[in-house]
Parts: structure tokens; sequence; C-alpha cells
């Protein structure tokens, strides 16, 4: 089953409809990260005000959101909510922006993790104001990349996103914050860079007219010009989601980041990489996808099986959350291996439930060092009934990353791997063995932290706030709704959706079209078989 | 109506001399002195208002030596704002002297306005020269021997550009840049305009404190007053930027004799100005060095030898104009190095806001004036195929983000001195209400300048098209 064939109509979609529904989204938070960066706060006088306004901004961020999503034509494969204006006609950029199904995913996925950061960063004491504008700036500018459709305006947004989120490292980290920030910016950096050769090179083959991307990605190339422009944006990809070996600074920078900052940064910033990986290689560049496939499953590979030795190595608490937060990249680069509609399909649902359980996983990993005061693992031990709500909630995200069944994570892994073993089997059973020894990291951290016996030299321990509680409740409550109403809940006895037309439903357009490249035509399909 | 389009050059060279004048007899009463910049900022304003405004209608003057066309209505208009924002920007209590420092922004932008309308060698090299001298009178003012320095630096400049052009008159029988590109059109690259070309290269890197050559004048403007800092590393450069683009389009016919010179300096500038700019760690040399990355970027505009790319070169110029010579000035007393900006963003936050961005800028970080004149460069760096070029570029913007994220992370983030630390080097920049709106005014043009940059971008194809690029 594929997820094209459980699309359908919401009730009232289309009812709803702003020509510039998807420039609220990127531009209110900029607005209001300008007006709090200009809003005058005399010794801290309005540190709490300032949160307040961080947070609905948010609220109403998502609001909005959450009724573009509501309405969403799900039998569409084109386009929704698109806007274009030119900007710079002179040499071709629109400002063109536009959601399909992934994109759905990744906004929605933009909007959870944006609440969540919010109610992770309610501790922040110091430079309220700044910190505040910048977290806004940094997610306005991943909500940019995800919309974007035209390739100078995703060059902008996918570079606008380093400068905030280095400097919230470097003014709010831990103690190897600089060294942090530094390798974020190299890394985060390099990958930009690539991404504009790439986008450059296709801007340049298309004949120098327009930078859209539906013209730069659905003109027919030459497998050369495929590979080398598929090349650029692998490595793009592997710096931001990130993947072996280009993964130097997620340790350090999820590490010594601030807890809202690790959030949105595993949450939704790295996601943008497999989204790019999906949207040009995937989605484009059907030659150098069948020849880099098992490039991008030996990659996957890599990244789960290295982030799970890793993770067992790990004497630190957040470099071990950290490495967790590596393994659903990797199972969402297996499905794009897989080149099948149903690996495809699974890697768009695990975009977004991948993107909750790193954000989960490297969140409550951060929430329980700074509640029991030390990142060491020699240190943390048997906390379960001094922190019995971050203890049910590290449980929940432990099974989120492994993608038990109740959590979305569980479908989209289970069609990734369906998808995967059938075309990338070495791949596929690679990453499997991968998350087995994922399962070992987990079970031996789970059993140290909160079941080993009490440590008495250990500093004095807390449970969760109500803020940490509330974020990281929001994290795994999504994951846990997907899981249980896939198709969203119905009005009973009938098949009409009751508020939430099925997250399921709705991610699945414009995924035909991707995979349109990749389904075998009906005449062909017996004879695979 | 004719001789309009000549008022704002009228009036910016007018007020200069009434302003030199002023200072030098005392005919200004003490309390009138406070008003002075507020009334040339708004006098240059209204020079800039006349330029947009008479500045579209195309013709020639003095027999074909000055011409108004779109390429000189662009480079113009971007000095005239240039000189205004800088003005009005400037922290006059860190100035040697109100007079002199008001005189000189304004003939080293009428130094660009010649140049920028020039129609043949001797315009070119008189704008050129003003503007410099310009320069080095504000170098002067606190530092003779960095000033003398200077001056040696700019003769060797001077003679390698006036040997270069008397080499291409004596090759081609013209001065006229438009009567060259003609007598050009049918040639072969020979050893005879090559070498010219070699010393004009060498002679306007020299002028622009290009990579490498930047180690003999860049040294000059960071010991300057934060105005005179400007001029040097902004305005003199951008002059030179205009001459080259000038003269790049007259030879554009063989394109083979300074396509080489223009790529191997692009890549020097770019990737050393990043490099460098990591390098240091005191904010006026930092920014010094992300302008001379730029401008390596506006260099490599040159080098594709194709109507988009120096349409890009213009467009980047306008930016960098602005970005490098307000920043500066904007720094002010930055002379103690980080710590003098330490916390600035708290206790002088319009300033720090415009520091921040006039760096963000000449790095090339999204979404300012700089990255949208980079990416254009860079769009016609690929449509050339020099992806090594535009390679080394991106790795010099990668460098120069890495360098102003620390700026920032000390404006921002560190805590500012206390005020009995503080020394003369250190001193925070008084507030008025004129530096506030000159402040604003340049971080509302950095930040609009991408964002609302269809009508700039037009302007700056347009001038590229008035030099005859098809």
């Amino acid at each position: 089953m594929t997820l094209s064939a459980i699309t359908q109509q919401s009730v009232g979609a289309g009812i709803f409809s702003s020509a510039f529904l998807l420039s609220i989204l990127i531009w209110l938070p900029v607005i209001v990260a300008v007006g709090i960066a200009i809003m005058p706060n005399p010794r801290g006088r309005y540190d709490t005000l300032i949160k307040q306004i961080a947070f609905f901004a948010n609220l109403v961020t998502m609001f909005i959101l959450f009724i573009a999503y509501n309405q969403f034509e799900n039998f569409l494969p084109t386009m929704q909510y698109e806007e274009k204006i030119a900007w710079l006609p002179a040499i071709g950029v629109t400002y063109h922006l536009g959601v399909d199904g992934p994109g759905i995913a990744m906004l929605m996925l933009s909007g959870l993790v944006g609440i969540a950061s919010v109610l992770a960063s309610i501790g922040i004491r110091e430079r309220v104001r700044t910190y505040f504008a910048l977290l806004l700036l940094a997610q306005a500018s991943v909500n940019g990349a995800i919309v974007a459709r035209d390739m100078f305006v995703l060059i902008l947004f996918w570079g606008a996103s380093i400068v905030p989120i280095a400097l919230l490292i470097l003014g709010w980290g831990g103690p190897r914050r600089v060294g942090a920030a530094w390798r974020l910016v190299g890394y985060w950096g390099l990958g930009t860079a690539a991404l504009a050769v790439g986008v450059l090179a296709l801007y340049a083959v298309t004949g120098g007219r327009t930078f859209d991307m539906d013209t730069l990605l659905g003109t027919a190339q030459s497998p050369r010009i495929q590979i080398g422009v598929s090349i650029a944006m692998i490595v793009a990809g592997a710096t931001r989601l990130p993947l072996f070996p280009l993964h130097g600074w997620l340790r350090d920078a999820l590490a010594e980041a601030p807890v809202g900052v690790a959030v949105v940064v595993s949450g939704a910033a790295s996601r943008l990489g497999a989204f790019l990986l999906l949207r040009v290689v995937i989605g484009a560049e059907p030659a150098a996808a069948h020849l880099l496939s098992p490039v991008l499953a030996a990659l996957a590979a890599l990244t789960v099986g290295y982030a799970a030795l890793a993770a067992i190595r790990s004497v630190d608490i957040r470099h071990a959350g950290a490495y967790l937060a590596m393994v659903p990249g990797g199972i969402t680069l297996l499905g794009l291996a897989a080149i099948s509609p149903l690996g495809i399909a699974g890697s768009v649902l695990s975009l977004f439930t991948g993107g909750l359980a790193a954000a989960l996983i490297a969140g409550v990993c951060a929430t329980v060092s700074e509640r029991a005061q030390t990142r060491s693992l020699l240190l943390l031990s048997g906390l379960a009934p001094r922190m019995p709500n971050i203890a049910w909630i590290f449980l929940l995200a432990a099974f989120a990353l492994l993608g038990v069944p109740v959590f979305a994570s569980f479908a989209s892994e289970v069609m990734t791997f369906f998808g995967a073993f059938k075309t990338q089997p070495i791949g596929a059973f690679a990453v499997a063995i991968g998350l087995a020894i994922t399962a070992v990291a987990l079970a031996a951290l789970l059993g140290r932290v909160l079941f080993g016996s009490p440590n008495s030299d250990a500093p004095g321990v807390s449970d969760a706030a109500l803020g940490e509680t509330w974020y990281l409740g929001i994290l795994a409550g999504a994951l846990l709704w997907i899981g249980l109403f896939p198709g969203g809940p119905k009005i009973p006895g009938t098949d009409t959706p009751l508020f939430d037309p099925g997250f399921v439903s709705q991610i699945a357009a414009g995924v035909s079209d991707i995979t349109s490249n990749y389904t075998l035509p009906a005449s062909a399909a017996p004879a695979a078989q | 109506m004719r001789y309009a389009v000549l008022v704002p050059e009228a009036l910016v060279v007018a007020l200069a001399v009434v302003v030199l004048l002023a200072g030098r007899f005392g005919w200004m009463p003490r309390t009138s002195r406070a008003y002075l910049p507020q009334v040339t900022a708004l006098i240059v304003l209204v020079a800039f208002g006349i330029e947009l405004w008479a500045g579209a209608s195309v013709t020639t003057y003095f027999g074909g030596a000055l011409i108004q066309d779109r390429f000189a209505l662009f480079a113009k208009a971007a000095a005239l704002l240039t000189a205004a924002i800088a003005l009005a920007a400037t922290d006059w209590a860190a100035e040697d002297s109100l007079h002199i420092g008001i005189a000189m922004p304004l003939l080293s932008a009428f130094g660009v306005m010649v140049a920028a309308s020039a129609g043949d060698m001797l315009g070119l090299w008189a704008g050129l020269e003003l503007a410099a001298a310009a320069a080095v009178v504000m170098v002067s003012l606190r530092r003779p021997d960095l000033a003398l320095r200077l001056l040696l630096v700019g003769g060797v400049a001077t003679g390698l550009i006036l040997f270069g052009l008397a080499f291409l008159y004596a090759t081609t029988g013209n001065s006229d840049l438009s009567a060259i590109r003609d007598v050009l059109a049918n040639r072969a690259p020979t050893l005879a305009l090559a070498l010219p070309m070699l010393l004009l290269a060498a002679g306007l890197a020299v002028r622009a404190g290009l990579a490498p050559f930047h180690v003999a004048g860049l040294p000059a403007g960071v010991g300057a007053s934060p105005l005179g800092a400007g001029l040097v590393v902004g305005l003199t450069a951008v002059a030179a930027g205009t001459v080259a683009i000038k003269l790049v389009t007259a030879l554009i016919p063989i394109p083979a004799v300074y396509m080489l010179y223009a790529d191997v300096l692009a890549a020097v500038a770019m990737v050393g100005g990043g490099a460098a700019a990591l390098a240091v760690r005191s904010p006026r040399p930092r920014l010094a060095y992300l302008a001379v990355g730029q401008l390596g970027w506006v260099t490599a505009g040159l080098a594709t030898h194709y109507r988009s790319g120096i349409a890009a070169s213009l467009f980047l110029l306008g930016a960098f104009a602005i970005a490098a010579t307000c920043g500066p000035a904007l720094l002010g007393r930055a002379e103690g190095g980080e710590p003098a900006i330490a916390g600035l963003g708290a206790v002088r936050p319009v300033r720090a806001a415009g520091i921040g961005l006039a760096m963000l800028s000449l790095a090339g970080a999204p979404p300012l004036a700089g990255f949208f004149g980079e990416l254009t460069v860079a769009a016609a760096l690929a449509q050339s195929g020099n992806f090594v070029l535009l390679g080394l570029g991106l790795l010099g913007s990668v460098m120069s983000i890495a360098a102003v994220i620390g700026t920032l992370r000390v404006l921002y983030i560190q805590s500012p001195l206390e005020e009995a630390r503080r020394g003369a080097a250190a001193a925070l920049p008084a507030v008025t209400g004129l530096s506030t709106a000159g402040a604003v005014a340049f971080c509302v043009v950095i930040a609009a300048y991408g964002v609302f940059g269809n009508p700039i971008l037009g302007l700056a194809d347009q001038g590229a098209e008035a030099l005859g690029l098809r």
C-alpha cells in the first residue's frame, strides 16, 4: 500500500486561502524577532514578556500552519499556497513559494519544534531579548528553506540559518561552545557552498534564465550533469542532516547548545538536508539517483552504525543524545536510496517522525543533564524514582527512535525498510543491524541512567519543570498521535475526518509525482515480480 | 535643462569648497558648526535626488569627455548616497577636523562621479586620483606618517596606471574609451596589449587595496580616523572599481588580454580577504579585510567578460560602496581592538546593528546587500563556466562569515567594558540624532538593497548595456 492509495479530501478543503499564507510563516517570526530586538528591556524587566511574545508568535504561526494543513488538498499533485512574484528578473530570480505533501510535513515539524524550542528555553536568564530574537530568526529561515520554490530563495534561507544558530551556541552554550559553533559554521558553510555550486551549475546548463525550481528541476539533464549536481547536493545534505563522514559538527553543537537550540537544530534545521536530497536528487535527477543510490544506502548504513557505536562509547549523556539523534537521518536516507515508491513515501514520513524523534532524544538527554546537574554517565544512575516525568518521556523517546508500534516512526520505518529491502538489500540489512546496535545503546543508556543503582556521590536531582514537561510532551505526543491516528480521527460511524484530515493522507500529495520516475510501467510490473 | 545633469557634481564640489573655506577662515560661528553635518548630508541627499531625476537622460558633455549614461547614473547615485549616509552616521566627536572631515568625503565622491562619467582615459585617471587624494588628506590629519606611506603607495599605483594607459594609447592610437573598443574590435590579443593591462591591473589593485597589494595601503587606512578609514577602504576602492569596469568594457573585444589577471586577482582577494578577516580580531582591520574579499567578487564579475557579469559587478560595487565606506564610520573609535566594541549592542544598539550589518554584507551573508551582489556575480561566473573561481569565492565568503560571527559575538554577547576601564581608544561613540538617523538609514539601505533589488539590478544591467555590452 502506498501513501497515494489512501489519500482523501478533507472536509472544507480549500475554503481558507491567503495569497500570502506561506510568507506569513516566514515573515511573522522575522517581524516579531525585529520587534523583540528593538524593544526596550531595562535590566531585564520585560524578560517574561519577551518569552511570552516568542511563545505566542510560535503559537500563532502554528495555528496558521494548522489551518493550512487542514485545508491542504491532498488529491492535488501540484504545489499549493503558491506565491510567485518577480524579484530580480535580470537574473531570473522569483520570490516563489509553495508546498506539497513533503513540504507540509516539514512545515508541521518546524511548527511543533518551534513551540517546543521556546518552551525549552524558558530557563534562559541572560540576554533574553537577543536569545529569542535569534531563535525566531533561525525558525523563520528554516521555514523559508522548506517552502522555497526558487533555488536562489532556497540558498538565501538555507544560508541564513547559520548566523543565528552559531550565535545562539556561542552566546548561551556550554563550556566548549566556541569550538562547537566554529565547527557548525564550517560544516554548514561548506554545505551552503556545495548547494550554491550545484544550483549554479543547474542554472548555467539550463541557459541561465531562471532559478525557478520548476525549470531547473524540470528540465532533463545529461547523466553527467545529473551526477555532478547530485554529488554537490549530497555534500550539502550530508553536512546538514548530518551523515557520516560529514557529521563533525553534530556532537559538540548538540551537546553544547542550549536545550531550545539543540531541539531546533536536531529537529527541524537538520531535516532540511534530507528534504533537499528528496527534492533535487530523488525528485529531479533520476539517472543520478539510480547510479548513486548504493552510495546513499552505504552512507545511511555508515551513519546509523557509527551513531549507534559512538553512543555506546559515550560517557557524556549529551554526546550520547547527539549521536542517537543521527539515527533517524540515516533511516530517512535509506528510504531515499530505495528509489521505490514505498521507500520514498516512508522517507517522507520519516522526515517528520525522524525530526521529532531526534529532537526528543536530544532534548531529553539535555534536560536530564540539566536536572541532574551533570552530564557524566559515570555519575548518572538510578534517576527514575527521582525524576519520574523525565523517565517516562525518556522511555517514549527511546521507543520512538527505535520505531516501536504506536509511534509514528513505526510506520515510517516499516515503509522505509519494506521499500529498501527490495532494491537495496545490503544497505537495508546494514541499517537494520545499526538499528539493533542503537537498541543496545538505548537499553544500556536507559538501564544505567534510569534504572541503575542510585549514585550517592551524584549531585542533587530534580524532575522536569512544567515547561520542560510540556516541550517534551508535545514532541512525544505528536509522534503518538500520528502513530495512533495516521488517517486522523473520524466522526464515529462515518469516514469523515473530525478535525485532523490525517497526517499520512495530507503528506502524500505530490509524493506520487516524485516517485513517478521510479514506478515500473504496468506492463513491466508482473515480469519484474 | 541640458546641464541639470551636472548639478549634483556642482553641488558637491561647491559644498566641499565652501566648507573648506569656512573652516579655514572661520566664517561659521561655533554654535552653527554643530549643524554643519546635518546640512551637508541634506544637501548631498538633494544632489542624490537630482541625480535620480535628471540623470536618466543620456547625453555627452565637453566633446564626449563626460558621458551621462545609465552606468554613470548608477555609479554617481551610489557615490552620493554613500557620502550622505557616511556623513550622517559618523561620530564627529571621533574625527580630527569637522570641516576637512566633511569636505573630503564630498571630494572623494566627486572623484567617483568623474570616473563614472568619464569618456576617455584622462577622466578616468583624474577621477581616481581625486578620490584617492581626499583619502590621503583624511589620513594625514591623524597620522602624517601613514599618510606619507599612503601617498607613496598611491604614487606607485599612479605610475603603473599612467604607464598602462600610455601603452594602451600607443597601441590603439586613441584615448577615447568607445574608440578604443572600436579599434580593438578586429584585433587579436597581443603582448603589446597584455603588457599595459598587467600594469593597469597592478596599479588598480594597489589603489583598491586588493590582496596581495593591500599590505601596502590598507594599514594606512586602518590608522586613520573612522571616516578616513571609510574613504581608504570604501570610496577609493569604489573609484578604482569604476575605472576597472570602464576599462574592461573598452577592452571587451579581446578579453584574453586581461582575463587571466582578473582571475588571479579575484581569487587571491576573495580567499585572502576571507582568510585574513578570520585571522585578525580587531574590528577595523577585520572590516577592511572583509572589504578586500568583497572587492575580489567585484573583480570576479569582470573576469566573466559578459554583460551579466559586468552588471553583477556594478550591482555589487554599489552594495560594497555603502558598506565599506559607512562601516568604519559606524565603528567609530575602535582603536582599542575588540574590547572597544564589546557589548555595544546593549549600550549603542542602533550603531551596533549598523556595524553588524556592514560586516555581514561585506562577508556576503544572506539576506543582505552583499549576498545579493555576490550571488549575482556567482550566477555570471557559472554562466561563463568558471567554477574554480566560483568555488574559491564561496570558500572566501564562508571564511568571511565565520569571521563576522566572531565580531557579532563581541558586539552582542560579551559584556561592555566598565566606564572606568575605557580609554580614549575604546570610548563609546557619541549618540546624536543625526548619527542615529544615519545608522538607521544605513541599516535600511543594506537590508533593502537586495530585497527591493529589482530596480537597482535593472539599472546596473542598463549601465552595463550603456557601456556597449550586449
